[in-house]
């Protein structure tokens, strides 16, 4: 299915996305739990999502709906309450199908770490969807929705999205109500979401942004009519960022950048080099993990096994939650905490959590400063498309580890607006361009995605898994 | 800094969760890179330059009026406990 948001939905569009979301998710895996959309069905709200199949990402409160954030230990969570966001999107129409697989409580960038098992990529079966957001990234690449929505702490839609061949729209940090997700780490959580256009991502925005007195982090600044947003670009300055292209290996994935540019150039765009330290670039990544894992401890531990969650008899609390936090979280998500632990001893305060905290000032205040010289910062989402499922025996102190494949965080560090969008095809899988401006500037942004959009001709694409396909 | 097992273990059990043998193992041989990698923290210089904790530094948060809102119901409340009585969430004895 290629219809979009933009387009007009029928009762008989629904009721064909849930049977086209069976039959995929028997290749793909993305389906954590299939909403019966019944009760939704007796109404169904006017607005610009009316009749809109759409997914959420399992970590998205859903009241009476099971919402597990793909956990062992939360597989038999109900939540009493709506997030906001599910709130706003039903108010705007959107009948809401499934909720998605991610990596565990969205701790990670591949989605093998989901409780239900990997999600795989509609392109190659053989390779990953990418995360955390991973299910709700192959159920718009593959033709389920429209829309769906994720989160994103470090990069978990907008490389997703370069994996799958899709747009990925992480907004500034604020603009969209957080009340309701089940959180990873506060200063770098976002709501973010996936369509196969730079329109539909503009529609949701409008949709999806407003402050919201139930998260404290939430904007006071006015929503946009971000549907306006202009494509002309002739006179801008795309700054292409030095410090990310200059480490990437693949040189199909930087001709395919330099093809791009090309392009940009000859509809009026100025292309310049823009840069950030290297030092300041090669500490990206361990300032996001010390910074996000040691957030994580303290958000998870509610996750005791008394309030709510699966819980684990014991002869005492401590018992019940030790055994219950043993059982109920994996390797993978027990491995990054003890790096939380790490950060978080005491003679690790100063030394590493204030000291990542001092190291992201500086990354930012570096960022900021390419946009003095740029209306808009861009460089290849990824240096590779999706690896094989079996994984990827890159070095993890090379630069393009260390840069290239986390240089995305800087969205979340800084919470400036953020998008990725498919920019061409290595070995028949795609691989995306990530564009980003100055914080509130999503309008201005869409225009400069747009303008890309249209020199790729890479908007609604989908790749449907029929049962040919494996 | 030196590290095995049983630190790993300690850091795993302050979180209350535990390891096991294996698990532990495979973090620990690990730690080294982790290490390595924090290390890069020290290349730069952050002398006078204050921690940031949030992206923007704007007040979003405010105090509201001290009345009730946003209640939810005690049967709500307790929806997802495994078990209760009287309201009360049960747990085992904490004095014996």
């Amino acid at each position: 299915m290629n219809k979009r948001v933009q387009d007009k939905w029928t009762m008989e569009d629904i009721e064909a996305a849930i049977r086209h979301m069976h039959q995929s998710h028997e290749k793909l895996n993305h389906v954590v739990t299939f909403v019966d959309p019944r009760k939704q069905l007796l109404d169904v709200a006017e607005g610009p999502f009316h009749q809109v199949p759409i997914a959420l990402k399992d970590n998205v409160n859903t009241k009476g709906i099971l919402t597990t954030a793909s956990s062992k230990i939360l597989s038999d969570y109900v939540p009493v309450y709506d997030a906001t966001i599910t709130k706003k999107l039903r108010e705007a129409g959107a009948v809401v199908i499934a909720k998605t697989s991610l990596d565990e409580l969205g701790m990670g960038g591949t989605n093998l770490s989901a409780a239900t098992g990997p999600v795989l990529n509609p392109y190659d079966l053989s390779r990953i969807s990418g995360g955390s957001s991973g299910g709700s990234a192959v159920a718009v690449a593959s033709g389920d929705v429209p829309f769906a929505i994720g989160s994103d702490t470090g990069d978990s839609v907008r490389k997703p999205a370069s994996f799958c061949g899709i747009t990925g729209t992480k907004p500034t940090y604020g603009r969209i109500s957080r009340y309701g997700i089940i959180p990873y780490a506060s200063s770098l959580d976002h709501v973010a979401f996936f369509t196969r256009n730079v329109k539909d991502a503009a529609i949701g925005l409008g949709v999806l942004a407003g402050r919201d007195d139930h998260d404290m982090t939430s904007s006071f600044l006015p929503v946009d009519d971000y549907e306006n947003y202009d494509a002309n670009i002739e006179g801008k300055v795309f700054g292409v960022l030095k410090s990310v292209t200059d480490y990437i290996e693949d040189a199909r994935v930087l001709a395919l950048f330099d093809q791009l540019l090309d392009k940009l150039k000859a509809k009026g765009a100025i292309i310049k080099e823009v840069e950030i330290p290297y030092n300041l670039m090669k500490a990206v990544w361990s300032t996001y993990n010390i910074l996000s894992n040691c957030e994580a401890t303290a958000n998870h531990s509610n996750l005791d096994g008394l309030r709510f969650g699966v819980g684990v008899s014991g002869e005492s609390v401590e018992e019940v939650m030790t055994k219950s936090r043993t059982q109920g979280l994996s390797f993978y998500i027990r491995r990054r905490f003890v790096t939380g632990s790490y950060g978080l001893l005491q003679e690790n305060q100063e030394k590493l959590f204030k000291k990542a905290q001092r190291v992201r000032r500086l990354i930012v205040e570096a960022y900021r400063q390419c946009f003095e010289a740029a209306d808009v910062v861009l460089a290849p989402a990824s240096g590779r498309i999706a690896t094989k499922l079996s994984g990827s025996d890159s070095d993890p102190m090379s630069d393009e580890s260390l840069i290239v494949e986390n240089w995305l965080v800087l969205g979340n560090f800084s919470g400036y607006p953020s998008v990725t969008l498919p920019m061409g095809f290595v070995d028949e899988c795609p691989i995306g361009v990530n564009l980003n401006t100055l914080p509130f500037t999503e309008k201005q942004l869409f225009g400069y995605c747009a303008a890309v959009e249209e020199v790729t001709g890479y908007a609604d694409m989908v790749k449907e898994v029929g049962k040919d396909e494996l | 800094m030196k590290h095995d097992q049983a630190f790993v273990i300690q850091l795993a059990n302050q979180l209350m969760f535990t390891l096991s043998e294996n698990e532990a193992r495979e973090i620990n041989e690990d730690f080294d890179v982790l290490l390595a990698q924090l290390d890069l923290l020290d290349d730069v210089n952050t002398e006078n330059v204050e921690p940031m904790a949030y992206p923007f530094e704007d007040e979003t948060d405010f105090l509201r009026e001290d009345v009730v809102s946003h209640v939810i119901t005690q049967d709500e409340a307790l929806a997802n406990v495994k078990v209760e009585d009287a309201g009360l969430i049960v747990v085992p004895k904490v004095v014996k």
